[in-house]
């Protein structure tokens, strides 16, 4: 079996329809919807919206464990005992099982909301992030970004539960987030170990998951306002070991994210109307 | 010692007399000598391996369970039957947890360079494992599943039982553990994989593919001798020949 797998490469079932997250972002109805005024985008259960866009929401949930799942296992296999310590390499294959028992508990809570698997699309982004050659900053990608994210999620639908009085969300969602806390450790305690004499390195393998933060941001759809459906988990993030520098730095970028969007969907917009007009 | 002050109750009628006696509940005879093992303890000293050999045949499985939980970690990715998927995450942690148990083991064992004694048995025992983690494609499943849960596996449930069997189960306690450890994990891991095996052979074609793909591998992995390479399950002719 060869190393470095493409995120093209992952293997699916039939039921699975892949999407691009371009093809999301620059969808023709996009400038439309956001010139409805819908209310706050926050996760709230007073919407009317609010049952269909959590099934949608844990959908994406069971994909992106599906991948976290791929990713840690990749990184199993795909570096030299030279490249990737003994040790790290035991943290993934913990992390692997981790994964997989996210999956199984994301397909039961799945049933338990009424989806199917294929209900929505999956965007294979999350994997792209596992894929960088160097295990450094594969660990920021995958550890220190899309697991922060992770915890961003599980603390956004457990508020959720318990909001909407569903016990069973609420309880599998924290079982999860403690899960992705110990995640986010391993990648912030990898990422000092493997930099330690070698800052450029370490500024490399930050700067990448600046990037995959901003990606994972996807155009407001994290932040602190009311107008962010997931919101910044600080207290979780802390636990993890994100210092209040770092969700600062976050929170920004996130506000940016949403403004480059805003900029965007009205550019989109006024193109619109003027091909209409 | 002094008791402190009790309530006297009196007895339930049905306890003998001698149960009844407050006074010798509490005490025991604490000068009377006992036998160091007790009756139902049948341990014995002699055992087959000496430390060396304890430590190459330890370093020999270590290096099986982490190039095992290598690739499974790596098909996890390349499968497309979710129910398999999710079974080889977990069985990754499984193996990669072994690699750790031995990994451990080996510095206790007076090699305190644990990855001098990682390597695999022999150079046939390499051309084994390259093969039975060679398939990539998503159609290869059955190929996959079934060189670790009908060949591999397997060999690792009889090296593991062998070597317990036939070490000391006194001075070699802890590899002992840590084998009962390892092979609740084989024999429950076996099974998972070949329930999914069964599940997916649902032609007469799939049967024939999965048996010549374990006759190919299994003729390799004879050519090695084992995961401990010739003598993983002891030398039964030459035993007999003692005998």
């Amino acid at each position: 079996m060869k190393k470095m797998l493409q995120e093209s490469e992952l293997a699916r079932d039939s039921r699975f329809v892949r999407s691009k997250i371009e093809d999301r972002i620059f969808d023709p109805r996009g400038p439309k919807i956001a010139q409805r005024n819908t209310g706050p985008a926050k996760m709230a259960t007073d919407r009317p919206a609010a049952a269909e866009r959590s099934r949608s929401l844990m959908h994406g949930i069971f994909v992106g464990e599906v991948q976290a799942l791929e990713g840690a296992g990749r990184t199993c296999f795909d570096f030299d005992d030279t490249e990737a310590p003994f040790q790290l390499k035991l943290d993934m294959a913990r992390q692997c099982w981790d994964e997989a028992r996210h999956c199984e508990i994301s397909l039961k809570l799945g049933d338990h909301m009424g989806t199917e698997i294929g209900e929505y699309t999956e965007s294979t982004f999350l994997f792209a992030a596992a894929c960088n050659p160097d295990p450094v900053l594969r660990l920021c990608g995958v550890n220190r970004a899309l697991e922060g994210l992770a915890i961003d999620v599980f603390s956004t639908m457990k508020e959720f539960g318990n909001e909407s009085g569903d016990p069973v969300l609420e309880f599998c969602e924290d079982w999860m987030l403690a899960d992705e806390v110990t995640h986010v450790k391993m990648g912030s305690d990898w990422l000092r170990r493997l930099t330690e004499k070698d800052p450029e390195r370490r500024e490399r393998a930050l700067e990448f998951q600046r990037t995959v933060d901003s990606i994972f941001n996807l155009g407001g759809f994290r932040g602190e306002d009311e107008e962010n459906p997931i919101q910044l988990a600080r207290r979780f993030r802390e636990l993890a070991g994100f210092t209040d520098e770092e969700n600062d730095s976050l929170a920004a970028l996130a506000r940016q994210s949403m403004e480059e969007a805003r900029q965007m969907a009205e550019a989109a917009s006024v193109a619109l109307d003027a091909q209409s007009a | 010692m002094a008791h402190p002050e009790r309530v006297e109750v009196p007895a339930p009628d049905y306890l003998t007399e001698r149960s009844s006696n407050r006074e010798n509940a509490y005490v025991t005879d604490s000068s009377k000598p006992r036998a160091p093992f007790a009756p139902w303890d049948r341990r014995e000293l002699p055992g087959l391996f000496s430390v060396e050999e304890t430590a190459r045949r330890v370093g020999n499985y270590k290096w099986a369970e982490m190039r095992l939980f290598e690739v499974l970690g790596g098909w996890v990715a390349t499968v497309p039957e979710l129910d398999v998927k999710m079974v080889l995450g977990r069985h990754t942690y499984h193996h990669a947890w072994h690699s750790e148990l031995w990994h451990k083991r080996l510095p206790e064992l007076r090699e305190m360079n644990p990855d001098r004694l990682t390597k695999p048995a022999n150079d046939a025992f390499v051309t084994f494992m390259d093969a039975v983690r060679e398939p990539e494609a998503p159609e290869h499943t059955i190929e996959k599943l079934v060189g670790v849960y009908r060949v591999l596996i397997p060999r690792f449930i009889a090296a593991y039982t062998f070597h317990k069997n036939a070490t000391s189960t006194i001075t070699d306690a802890p590899t002992i553990r840590s084998l009962n450890f390892a092979l609740q994990d084989e024999f429950e891991d076996w099974r998972d994989g070949e329930m999914l095996i069964q599940s997916l052979l649902d032609t007469p074609e799939k049967v024939e593919r999965a048996s010549r793909r374990q006759q190919e591998l299994e003729v390799l992995c004879l050519a090695s001798g084992g995961i401990a390479g010739p003598g993983s399950l002891g030398e039964p002719v030459q035993e007999v020949a003692v005998a």
